[in-house]
This record gives C-alpha cells, structure tokens and sequence, in this order.
C-alpha cells in the first residue's frame, strides 16, 4: 500500500476535489448512459410485444 | 440504387461478412458479444484502477493529480476511434447498402459524445490544479471539442428525418465529410495554437512510470470493451424497434426469455 | 445542350434572379452590418481593444452571413418543382450544383468582401490590413458555401433545417476561420501572410473538388 492512510487515499495530496471530480463525472456519465440504455431497451419490448397484440 | 440485402446474401453466399450482415443473424451473436465486453470492461476496469491508484507511484511534477491521466486519456482515445469507427460503418453502408453497417454506425455515435464530454471535464479538472486555469485552447482538447460537436450534428441530423432510411443515409454521409475534415481540422488548429500561445506542455507525455503506463492502457482496454457492449446494447434495441414485423424477432425473444 | 452550355446558362439565371430579388444578398449584408456593429457595444470602444477583435469579428459575421443564404441554395426549387427537373436532367448533378454554388458565391462572396472594408474602419483597422481581410472573406464564402452545400442539399424542404445546418456546417469551416483572419493578423502584425493565403487556397480547390460530388450524392439521398 502506498498510502499512509485512508485520509490521505482521499485527500490525494490536497487535490482530491480535483481527482475524484473527475471520476466522479465519469461515473456520473457511465450510470446516466446505462439508465438511458436501459430506458430504451424496456419502452422498445413495450412497443414489441404491444405490436404483437393487435 | 443500393442492392438490397438479399441479393448480396445471393452473391456473396457463404461469406461470414454477408451471413452476419443480416440482423436475424448477428442480433444472437451481438448478445454474446455485448455480455463478454461488459464483463471484461468491468474486471480490467478494476485491474486498472486497483494499478492505478493502489501501484502507481506519486508522480515527482505533479503529485497525485496525475491520476485523472487513467480516465482522461482512455476517454479521449475513444472519441477519436469512435468517430473513425463510426465513420467507417457508414462508409460501408453507403457502398454495400447494407442496413446494419447504418444502424452501427447509430449505435456508436451517442457513446462517443459521452467519452468526449467525460475527456473535456476531466481534462479541465485536471488542468485547473496541473496549469492554473480550467480549459487552454490547446491542439487536443480544441479538437475534442470540435469532434464532440460534429457527434451532435451527426445525431441531429439522423433524428430529423422520419423516414429511417433517408436519415440512415443522410448521416451516413455528413460522418464520412466529418471525418475527412478531422484531420485537416486537427492539423489546422494544431497549426494555429503554436501560432498564438506556444505550445503547452502536456503532463504525462514523457517520463512516465511503468506501472503508470500499465494502468492508463489497462484502462483504455477498459473503455473500449465498455464502448463496444454499450453499442451493441443499442444496436439491439435499434433492431427491436426496427424489425417488429419479423417472425425471427419474435422467436428470439421467446426463445431467450424461457 | 453541352455541359458548359448547361452550367453556364444555370449561372446566368442564377444572378438574373438575384438581379431581381434584392432580398436575396441584401439581407445577408445587413445581417453583416449588424453583428458588426454589436460587438463594441459589448466589449468597449476602446480603438485598442476593437483592432484586437476587429478582424476575428468581421470574419466571423462574413461566414454567418453566408451561411444564412445556404436554405437558398435548393429550397425554393424544391418548393417549385424545378429541383425535380435537374434531378433529371442529363447532365451531371454535380456540374448543375456546381455551377449554382458559383453564382451564389460570386453575388455574396463579392458583396461581403466589397463591404468589408468598410467594417473594418468601424473596428480601427489599417487600410491593408483590410484589403487583406477583403480578400479573405472573397476566399472563404466559396469555400463555406461548397462545404454548406453538402447539408443544405442534406435538408431539402427538412424542418429546422436553417439551424441544423449552420450546426452541421460550421464546425467544419474552423480551419477556413483560422487561416483566412490569420492572414489579415499576419499583416497586422507586419509579416508576410503567403503560407495562411496558399492553406486557404489549398481548402477553397479540395473544397471545389470533392463538394459538388457529395453534394450531388446528398441530394440524391434527400429527394429520393
């Protein structure tokens, strides 16, 4: 383990606002686009098997 | 006229290229390999950012702010391979006419914006602590800029049409002129920024640790599976929505939901 | 009817029409007129601070006047019927796209770059310094309006289609921008603008050679 600590795992040398930022909008951007993905898949079965009924 | 699918199956019966053409075909396939990459994205997503934060030494310049470099750089990456993939599936559709190479080329384009947004904030994230201001008007991020807005033309253009296949087409087209014009506008303000500003220094571009290195292509592995589930996932929804008349479809879905 | 025929008399009839709707290159220059004239009111009107911006500004606003008179390109043939008659005409697409980009870029390209100038006293720029500008503008609407002319074929008659093609078009007229108003600072500054003039030359040529080709191919695709 490099680090001395958990807190300094965090505090990233003073920059953690800076890193985890960063992470924390691509996290942001992966779970937004699996929701959409998601979202689409379930109304797109919808209108499937709607389709299919009539 | 383009040839439709069928003639092509006759003509170049036997070829894997044609036989996975077919959506009846790769939807299956497309499942399996969605599956695979969504595994392997997130076990070296783990690898590589266990490296990353837990190997990786402090780096001697900039301390431990460097470590943005593993989603920063990935993600930057996949904004310009995508636009290139993109471009290539819509080259393929225009000249073979084949409807998938299309629908991929749609399937890619949104997960492309995103890589570009995540690389733009990241990039300003960490220029902000590296070199004092949050966005420099540097050859890279101006292009990543620029091909972020090229994604978006590219799907507007698609949605504007209500006929599909015209808007296949129609955007098909617009990637193939973005991506001629990417390297000349790359080169250009490239050009343009030693002209007014010298050229910044990049951080992480020289004397890089191994393990750093390690880290930051674990990760762009990473990306690049999770890029290709999230575009088969949407290359699935799209034939869903596109064949609901198709008897296979229909199959397919039963057969997979027992 | 030859080809040179054909392109000439599409030419010819082109400018006739602009002869008669004053509107047509009129606007685009107010348009012009007015985005320059903006510009201080925001930043100050300090002759210092305008000459800094004043070539940026006035490169810019040229390139979204000539972008506000792409809808014209096919628009209104498609409203009257004659795009179907030179979708069936025998000769090539490309040469009739062509040669009516070339009246559209020799009425706006030449009624921009003669205003320029004139702008250019607005912003505190030297007399050379503005012929040099002049002469860019004169480069960079042909080169605009071939690029503009891939999307306004694109979208035809489509809703919306003014914005998405100025979303479409205007990414890819960046370097145009870099190097037609680095020409003009070149000369600000005193030195020698040959390699911005030659690059600028080089996307005008690339640009005549290959947008009339996809051009036609877009209107294919649209009309179809």
């Amino acid at each position: 383990m490099i680090w001395e600590s958990w807190a300094a795992f965090w505090a990233m040398g003073g920059r953690g606002l800076f890193v985890w930022g960063s992470y924390g909008v691509l996290a942001f951007a992966v779970i937004a686009e699996l929701v959409t993905l998601k979202r689409a898949r379930t109304s797109a079965l919808k209108a499937l098997h709607e389709h299919h009924e009539h | 006229m383009a040839r439709t699918e069928s003639q092509s199956n006759d003509k170049f019966a036997g070829s894997w290229f044609w036989r996975y053409a077919s959506p009846a075909a790769f939807f299956p396939l497309a499942g399996k390999l969605e599956k695979l990459c969504w595994a392997l994205a997130a076990v070296l997503a783990a690898v590589g950012l266990y490296i990353g934060f837990f190997v990786a030494p402090t780096d001697a310049q900039q301390g431990e702010v460097y470590r943005v470099i593993f989603i920063h750089v990935p993600a930057a990456w996949m904004t310009m391979v995508i636009y290139m993939a993109m471009a290539f599936w819509a080259a393929t559709g225009l000249v073979l006419g084949t409807r998938l190479s299309f629908m991929m080329s749609h399937a890619l384009a949104p997960t492309g914006a995103i890589m570009a947004v995540v690389a733009l904030v990241t990039g300003s994230l960490w220029g902000r602590p590296t070199w004092g201001t949050y966005w420099v008007w540097d050859a890279r991020l101006t292009s990543t800029l620029i091909l972020f807005f090229l994604y978006m033309g590219y799907m507007a253009l698609a949605a504007s049409f209500d006929d599909k296949k015209k808007g296949d087409r129609a955007s098909a087209l617009i990637a193939l002129v973005g991506a001629i014009n990417v390297p000349i506008i790359y080169f250009s303000v490239k050009w343009w920024n030693t002209l007014h500003q010298g050229s910044s220094v990049r951080p992480g571009s020289s004397s890089m640790a191994a393990t750093m290195l390690t880290a930051m292509m674990i990760m762009t592995f990473a990306f690049w599976f999770y890029c290709v589930a999230a575009a088969l996932h949407r290359l699935r929804t799209d034939i869903i929505e596109r064949e609901r008349n198709a008897a296979w479809l229909r199959d397919t879905l039963k057969a997979a939901s027992q | 009817m030859s080809l040179r025929g054909a392109t000439t008399a599409v030419i010819r009839r082109e400018l006739q029409l602009f002869a008669q709707r004053k509107s047509d290159w009129a606007n685009p220059l107010m348009f012009f007129l007015i985005v320059c004239s903006l510009f201080p009111f925001a930043v100050g009107s300090e002759s210092e601070k305008l000459k800094l911006i004043g070539i940026g500004v006035i490169f810019v606003g040229a390139l979204l006047a000539a972008m506000l008179s792409l809808p014209k390109l096919f628009d209104e043939d498609a409203r009257d019927g004659s795009l179907e008659l030179m979708l069936a005409s025998p000769e090539p697409l490309a040469a009739l796209i062509l040669a009516r980009v070339a009246a559209l870029s020799l009425a706006l390209g030449i009624a921009l770059s003669a205003v320029t100038p004139v702008f250019a006293l607005f912003y505190a720029l030297p007399f050379d310094v503005a012929a040099m500008l002049s002469l860019n503008v004169l480069m960079a609407v042909p080169t605009l309006l071939l690029v503009g002319s891939i999307a306004a074929a694109l979208l035809v008659s489509a809703r919306g289609g003014a914005i998405l093609t100025a979303v479409l078009v205007l990414p890819l007229t960046i370097p145009t921008l870099i190097f037609g108003a680095g020409a003009a600072l070149k000369v600000l500054y005193g030195e020698s603008p040959a390699a911005e003039l030659a690059l600028q030359a080089a996307f005008m040529l690339l640009a005549l050679a290959l947008c009339p080709l996809a051009a036609a191919a877009a209107l294919k695709i649209s009309t179809d």
